[in-house]
This record gives structure tokens, C-alpha cells and sequence, in this order.
């Protein structure tokens, strides 16, 4: 890790400064990715109201597509690359991916278990009466 | 008339003259001594002309030196005022058995809510950000931070927000729920008042200065090192400050939409956190603790780096075990995402979840533990000097063993549920705040003291001070360990139990120990600088330092270093001295180049201004107003941003001078090491 660091630190980009591409290319690759999302979207909304699929595999298809939806705006608009350069910003998405699941996984989990040491409901009701 | 009567609160929403408590004497005596103070200040700075240097050089400047040293300012006044609510407390407990003692309810309860949101967020956070400003970009061996202007935004924004919580001393009132604000209590029908109003905004503002901060930092430590300086030569400083940045990016944001919610209800009539409508309290308690359990970490992380170069320091040796003090920072920085429900074991849920959170709590010792034999082994065998900021270190692991011990009691769950909320847990965590971050920050305070200012502090009164404050620490908060055990619960207003009396009044005479330890602090720093020319640190290495910030003059040029050091290894600047000491010549006839700097810049200023006029519309429903200040914020942003010159250039000969003089007082130093 940090050797490798060590010897891309020269030709590194400083923060807020972007890398030099021709106009062109980086409009070629906004528009591929402006359509993806657009593909993307389009099918996502088809797919939620379609019955030519297995009802059952909607659920299923929407998450697949939302993913590779997230995928396309990281590649193409935020830049993520496997790229040498681009190892903190990988790291830095893996962390973020990472937190995000302890903290939504953990409160789905903790919030279905809030009411454990609740007597159950149905026994209480019948004491009332 | 009617129609008068509503166009006044048009005006001015909310505000009127019952905001000021003119009934209350404390407060607003106390208001009245702080603004005598404060204008007394401002008139003295315009009377004697001081005015242009403060804004020159002070409050429009970018350089991460100044806007350490202005974090910390504000983080030693606020300490004062966190101080004094905690003077106040613990007199009302040792005076409040079987009567009301002298602080009726309502107000001692804001002054533990203040207590709380200032010491954490306008003490410990802002002391622990200037000193990582102040050194990091040092210890790395640049110029300045990523972000130079961004960084003073950040700053102005948690000044706004200090700002915000003192003036609910005159105008209005402070938050009576906890340092948290927990809903129920907090949600309008129970909180009708402004006071949850001024704890939430001046939160959210000065939250945003933090995560600022924080994107700063991370990027300072990630993409700007000098030359050789890879990941695993970084001083231990800057990998704490690392982990705790980015705990500091992940962490905040949920704070804010936290907040966000809680203002949603209150403003707007959602029902995020209310008891009616399919509002669920416990997910406040879940979100909150998400983001405040992390922020354990960004406090305590910062100060177990200080420790680390401090005891290394001291002890003349390397630090023991670098990578595995590395490796557990990181795996400290990941665990603290994975026990917040510790915080709420007793609030239902099952023994699943509480199992599996309290063994997360436990094993987050480990990585801990790891730290502090680290630490001793660094000091086995060395030749260990014992100046202030040793001793603050030494205070530290003992104390903080204590804590953690405590800690990891309640962290299992049965234990918890008898000491929940008692008096036990306020011990606790002050075991291991005072004694962490507190400890960590005066012994950075002690150590990089002659590095921002050029002469070091008293040592006579800074160890009166340590032996004062630890002593107090320890009679002021084992009572209240004791007083959990016996069942009392914490924020007491008043109580009945004969049994807690004693233990009350050892705690408020711990207090004033305490007290005697922070006025102490004071003379310290008034002596020093009265003495500062006996003081005076000429090589810029007063402790014989091992980390490149000691490689530079004291205080630092505005550039920091005339040349960007090259790194060869751990402990960059100890290298570059043994290697000088052979050679007996640091550099021979060298070659100044122009060096580009920021610009001052008022922006943060400005957009502070702005957003604690908004900040102060929102707590009063000052509609117009907070349009003005919105409009005022972003104005001041597209100004910035807008701007055609960003940089300067100090030119060659300027640098050849700057560096010239000190220079020559290390030739002379390591011409005598090399004649000894």
C-alpha cells in the first residue's frame, strides 16, 4: 500500500484539479453514460409495471437494475477507475459502502427487535376484560 | 387593535421582551459579565489600532497555524463556560438534599443540557480540530491543508455555532432535554420553547463547519505528503487524525439528517419521532447514537495520537509496535460503527442484539488495550523526561485504564441494565473524556505550545496544574462511581437519600480542586508569556522532537518549510538530525526558489456572519431574515468562487531570509552536540 503510494506521488492530481482529457472524449463519455442511466431508468419503469416476467422476479430485477444504475453514475460521472490514481477514491467507496450497510443493516435488525421485552399484545388483551 | 398587535410578531416572529429572563438573576448576570467582557475586549482592539492586524492577519486568514490557534482559543473559553455550568451542578447536588437547593428545575436543567452540548461539541471537538489543523499539515511536511479557505469556513461555522448556544443565556433559553435532546421530550407539545430550537441550529450550523473539517483533513493526510513521506512513515498523529476524519465524514452527516428530522417535527408537523401518528421515538435513540458513538472515537482518536508522539518524545525512543498502533487505529476506526446500541441495552430489545452489541462493545477494547501496552513499552527502557506534557501522558494511562475498565463493565448487558443512567455511567464517561481527550488535549496543548507561539510554557505552574487536575479528576469522580452503585440516578435536581449526601459533597470538593487546577492552567499561560523572552524556543526543537512540524522555526513561516523535507524513513526529523550531527552541517549554501501561498480570504468570516443571522431567524421564526442570511451566505460563496487571484508569491530572497535566521541557530545547535 504505501510504497505504491510513495512512487505515484509524483504524477498524482492535486484535489480539485481533474485529469486531462480531450473535450471530446469526456463529452463521448458523459453521453454513454447520460444513456445507460436513461436505459436504465426506462427499463426499471417498463419492468415495475410489465406481467411478460414471473411476478415474483420484479422485486429481484428492480434491485439488480439499481445497482447497476449506482455502478453507471460511478463510473461515468463520478470517475471511479481502477486506476493506480484512483485508490483512495475506491477506498474511500468501500468505506462509505461499508458504514452504510452497518448502519442501515444495523437499524433494520435493532428496529425489529425493539419490542422483545414487550409482553406479547394478544396475552394482554384478553387480562382487560 | 388587533392589527397591531400581529404585526409585531410578523416582524420579529417570535421574539420579543419575555425572551429575556429578567427574572432569573444567574444568567442574566452572568450574560451581562460576558458582554462587559466581550465589549471591553472589542474596545480596547479598536482603541489601540489593533484592529487591522486582527483581521489581516487573524480573521481572514487561511493558514491552518492561525486557524488551529483560533479553534483552541474558542475551545479554552468554552471550556471556561462548560466549567462553570459544571461548578454550578455539582454545588446544586452537594447543597440540594432534602431541599430545592439554590437552582430552581427548569434551569438546572438547561444547565446540563449546555454542560453537555458545549463540552463536547464546543470544547473537546474544536480543541481536538485545532490541534490537528495546527500539525498535521507540519507533520507531513507541506505548506498548508488541501482546502486553506474552506478550512477557515469551517472554523467560523462552529464559532457561529458557539455563538448561537451563549446567546441562549440572555435571549430565550437553552434546551432542557440532555445534552441529546431525546424526543418525546424534545418534540414541540413537551419543548413548545426556543431552547431545543437553540441546541438543534446551532448544531446543525456548527455540524456543518465540522464536516468540513473533516473532508479537509482527510484529504490533507491522503493527498498531500511530501516527499517520501509514505502511509507508513506518517507520524502516529497522522494516522489517528485519519481514522478519526473519516470517522468524522461518516458519522456527521447522520447527525445532521438526524437533526433534520427532529426540526421537520418541530417546524413543519411531520412525525418522525412523535408519539402519535406512527412517529417512533426509538429511531432518534438509533440514529442518534450511530452517529454518537463514532464521535467517541473522533474525540478520543486525535488524543491517543498526541500520546503517541508525546510518550515517544519523551522516552527518546521510537514508538513501540508503529504498525500495530496503525493497524489498531483502523480497526478502532471500523468497530466504532458496530456497538452504538450499548447506549440503549435497557430500550427492549432482545437478547440477540444486546448480546451481539455488548461483545462489539468488548472486543473494541482489544484494539485499545493494543495502544496502551504500546505505549508502555515505549517507555520501558528509554530515558524518560518527565515535562508537562509527559506527565498529562502518564496521568492519561492510568486514568483511562480505569475508564475503560468501567467501560467494559457496562457493556454487558445485565450490568447495564442496573447501572443505566445512573450516576455510574456519568462517572464513566468523564472517567474516559477528561481522561482521554481532556488529558490528550492539554498534553498537546503542553508540547505544540512552543511550536505555534516560539517559547515554551511554564513548566512549575503546567505541573501544578497536571497534579491539581488529576487529583481533583479523581476525588470529584469516584464518589459519583459510588453514588451509581448506591442507585443514584444522574440529573438529580434534587434528592431525599442520606446515603448519596456524603458522596456529593466529596465531588463538589473535588470540584474545587478541579478549579484550582484550571486557574493554574491560566497563570501558566499568563507567567509564560510574561516570561516568554527567558522562555524562548531560537531552534525551533525545544523537546528534542522525532516528527518534521520540529524541523522548522517556532512559530513556522507562513510557508512552513523553505524546502519540502525529503523522508527517509520513521521519525523523519530524528533521522535528519542523526545524519546532520555526522555530517556537522544541515544544509551547505542552499538554493531558494519563489513559493506560492493562499490567499487571505474574509469568506469564512462572512459566511459565519450570515449564517448565525439565519441561525438566529430560524430559533425565532424570523422568516425575512433568514432569507437575508441564506441570501448572504451563498452571495458570499459566489464571490469566492468567482474570485481571479487566489495565490501570492513570496519571492526567493524573502524565503533565503525567513530561513537564513534559523538556519543559523541550528548550525550553532548541532555544532555544539557535535563538539560534546
Amino acid at each position: 500500500m504505501s510504497d505504491q503510494t510513495h512512487m505515484h506521488v509524483e504524477h498524482d492530481i492535486a484535489p480539485g484539479d481533474e485529469e486531462q482529457h480531450s473535450v471530446g472524449a469526456r463529452i463521448l463519455g458523459y453521453v454513454v453514460g447520460l444513456a445507460l442511466a436513461l436505459l436504465l431508468t426506462a427499463t426499471s419503469f417498463f419492468i415495475a409495471g410489465t406481467d411478460l416476467v414471473w411476478q415474483p422476479s420484479i422485486p429481484v430485477a428492480l434491485i439488480v437494475l439499481a445497482i447497476a444504475q449506482m455502478g453507471v453514475h460511478l463510473v461515468f460521472f463520478l470517475h471511479i477507475t481502477t486506476g493506480p490514481d484512483n485508490t483512495n477514491n475506491v477506498l474511500a467507496l468501500a468505506f462509505g459502502l461499508l458504514v452504510v450497510f452497518l448502519v442501515v443493516g444495523g437499524t433494520v435488525w435493532i428496529m425489529a427487535h425493539l419490542n422483545q421485552n414487550m409482553p406479547p399484545m394478544d396475552q394482554i388483551m384478553p387480562m382487560r376484560n | 387593535m388587533p392589527a397591531v398587535r400581529t404585526v409585531e410578531p410578523m416582524m420579529l416572529g417570535k421574539l420579543d421582551w419575555s425572551a429575556i429572563p429578567f427574572d432569573q438573576p444567574i444568567p442574566l448576570i452572568a450574560g451581562a459579565v460576558v458582554l462587559v467582557g466581550i465589549l471591553g475586549v472589542l474596545a480596547w482592539v479598536v482603541l489601540r489600532g489593533h484592529l487591522p492586524y486582527l483581521w489581516d492577519e487573524w480573521i481572514t486568514s487561511v493558514d491552518h497555524k492561525r486557524i488551529g490557534v483560533m479553534y483552541i482559543l474558542l475551545a479554552s473559553v468554552m471550556l471556561l463556560r462548560g466549567g462553570s455550568d459544571a461548578i454550578m451542578m455539582r454545588i446544586q447536588q452537594a447543597v440540594a438534599y432534602q431541599s430545592q437547593g439554590y437552582l430552581p428545575p427548569e434551569h438546572y436543567n438547561q444547565i446540563f443540557s449546555a454542560h453537555g452540548t458545549i463540552m463536547i461539541f464546543f470544547v473537546a471537538m474544536p480543541f481536538v480540530i485545532g490541534l490537528m489543523n495546527l500539525v498535521v499539515p507540519l507533520q507531513l511536511g507541506v505548506r498548508d491543508v488541501a482546502f486553506p479557505t474552506l478550512n477557515s469556513v469551517g472554523f467560523w461555522l462552529t464559532a457561529t455555532g458557539a455563538l448561537l448556544v451563549n446567546i441562549s443565556l440572555v435571549v430565550g433559553e437553552f434546551a432542557r432535554t440532555g445534552w441529546l435532546a431525546f424526543p418525546p421530550l424534545s418534540e414541540l407539545s413537551y419543548s413548545p420553547g426556543v431552547g431545543v430550537d437553540y441546541y438543534a441550529w446551532s448544531l446543525q450550523i456548527s455540524g456543518v463547519g465540522t464536516l468540513v473539517a473533516g473532508i479537509n483533513l482527510v484529504t490533507t493526510v491522503l493527498k498531500l505528503r511530501t516527499r517520501g513521506m509514505n502511509y507508513l512513515r506518517m507520524p502516529m498523529f497522522c494516522w489517528t487524525t485519519l481514522a478519526s476524519n473519516l470517522l468524522i465524514v461518516a458519522a456527521f452527516p447522520i447527525l445532521t439528517a438526524t437533526l433534520a428530522m427532529l426540526l421537520l417535527d418541530r417546524y413543519l408537523g411531520f412525525h418522525f419521532f412523535t408519539n402519535e401518528a406512527g412517529g417512533n421515538v426509538m429511531m432518534f435513540m438509533n440514529l442518534i447514537w450511530a452517529w454518537g458513538h463514532p464521535e467517541v472515537y473522533i474525540l478520543v482518536l486525535p488524543a491517543f495520537g498526541i500520546f503517541s508522539e508525546v510518550v515517544s518524545t519523551f522516552s527518546g525512543k521510537a514508538l513501540f509496535g508503529y504498525r500495530s498502533m496503525v493497524l489498531a487505529t483502523m480497526a478502532i476506526c471500523i468497530i466504532s460503527f458496530m456497538v452504538w446500541l450499548h447506549h440503549f441495552f435497557t430500550m427492549g430489545a432482545g437478547p440477540d442484539v444486546n448480546a451481539i452489541f455488548g461483545i462489539a462493545s468488548m472486543i473494541i477494547a482489544v484494539p485499545t488495550g493494543v495502544k496502551i501496552y504500546n505505549w508502555l513499552f515505549t517507555m520501558y527502557g528509554g530515558r524518560i523526561r518527565f515535562a508537562t506534557p509527559m506527565l498529562w501522558a502518564v496521568g492519561f494511562m492510568v486514568t483511562f485504564i480505569i475508564g475503560g475498565l468501567t467501560g467494559v463493565l457496562v457493556a454487558v448487558p445485565p450490568a447495564d441494565f442496573m447501572l443505566h443512567n445512573s450516576m455510574f455511567l456519568v462517572a464513566h464517561f468523564h472517567n474516559v473524556i477528561i481522561g482521554g481527550v481532556l488529558f490528550g488535549a492539554f498534553a498537546g496543548f503542553e508540547y505544540w505550545f512552543p511550536k505555534a507561539f516560539g517559547f515554551r510554557l511554564d513548566e512549575r505552574w503546567g505541573k501544578m496544574a497536571f497534579w491539581f487536575t488529576f487529583l481533583g479528576f479523581y476525588v470529584t469522580f469516584l464518589p459519583l462511581y459510588v453514588a451509581g452503585m448506591l442507585g443514584m440516578t444522574r440529573r438529580l435536581q434534587h434528592y431525599d437519600v442520606a446515603a448519596w449526601r456524603p458522596w456529593m459533597l466529596v465531588a463538589a470538593v473535588g470540584m474545587a480542586v478541579l478549579t484550582i487546577g484550571v486557574i493554574c492552567q491560566i497563570t501558566q499561560l499568563v507567567v509564560s508569556i510574561r516570561n516568554r523572552e527567558a522562555l524562548r524556543d531560537r531552534t525551533g526543537d525545544p523537546w528534542d522532537g522525532r516528527s518534521l512540524e520540529w524541523a522548522t522555526s517556532s512559530p513556522p513561516p507562513v510557508f512552513n518549510f523553505a524546502f519540502s523535507p525529503d523522508v527517509r524513513g520513521e521519525d523523519a526529523y530524528w533521522d535528519m538530525k542523526a545524519l546532520a550531527r555526522k555530517q556537522s552541517l544541515e544544509h551547505e549554501g542552499p538554493e531558494y526558489h519563489d513559493i506560492e501561498m493562499p490567499r487571505n480570504s474574509p469568506t469564512g468570516f462572512v459566511c459565519a456572519f450570515f449564517a448565525s443571522i439565519m441561525g438566529f431567524a430560524l430559533i425565532w421564526h424570523i422568516w425575512w431574515m433568514v432569507i437575508l442570511g441564506g441570501i448572504g451566505a451563498f452571495a458570499t460563496f459566489v464571490v469566492f468562487a468567482w474570485r481571479d487571484h487566489d495565490e501570492y508569491v513570496i519571492p526567493a530572497a524573502e524565503v533565503a531570509r525567513i530561513d537564513g535566521i534559523n538556519l543559523e541557530e541550528r548550525r550553532s545547535l548541532v555544532s555544539m552536540a557535535g563538539g560534546v
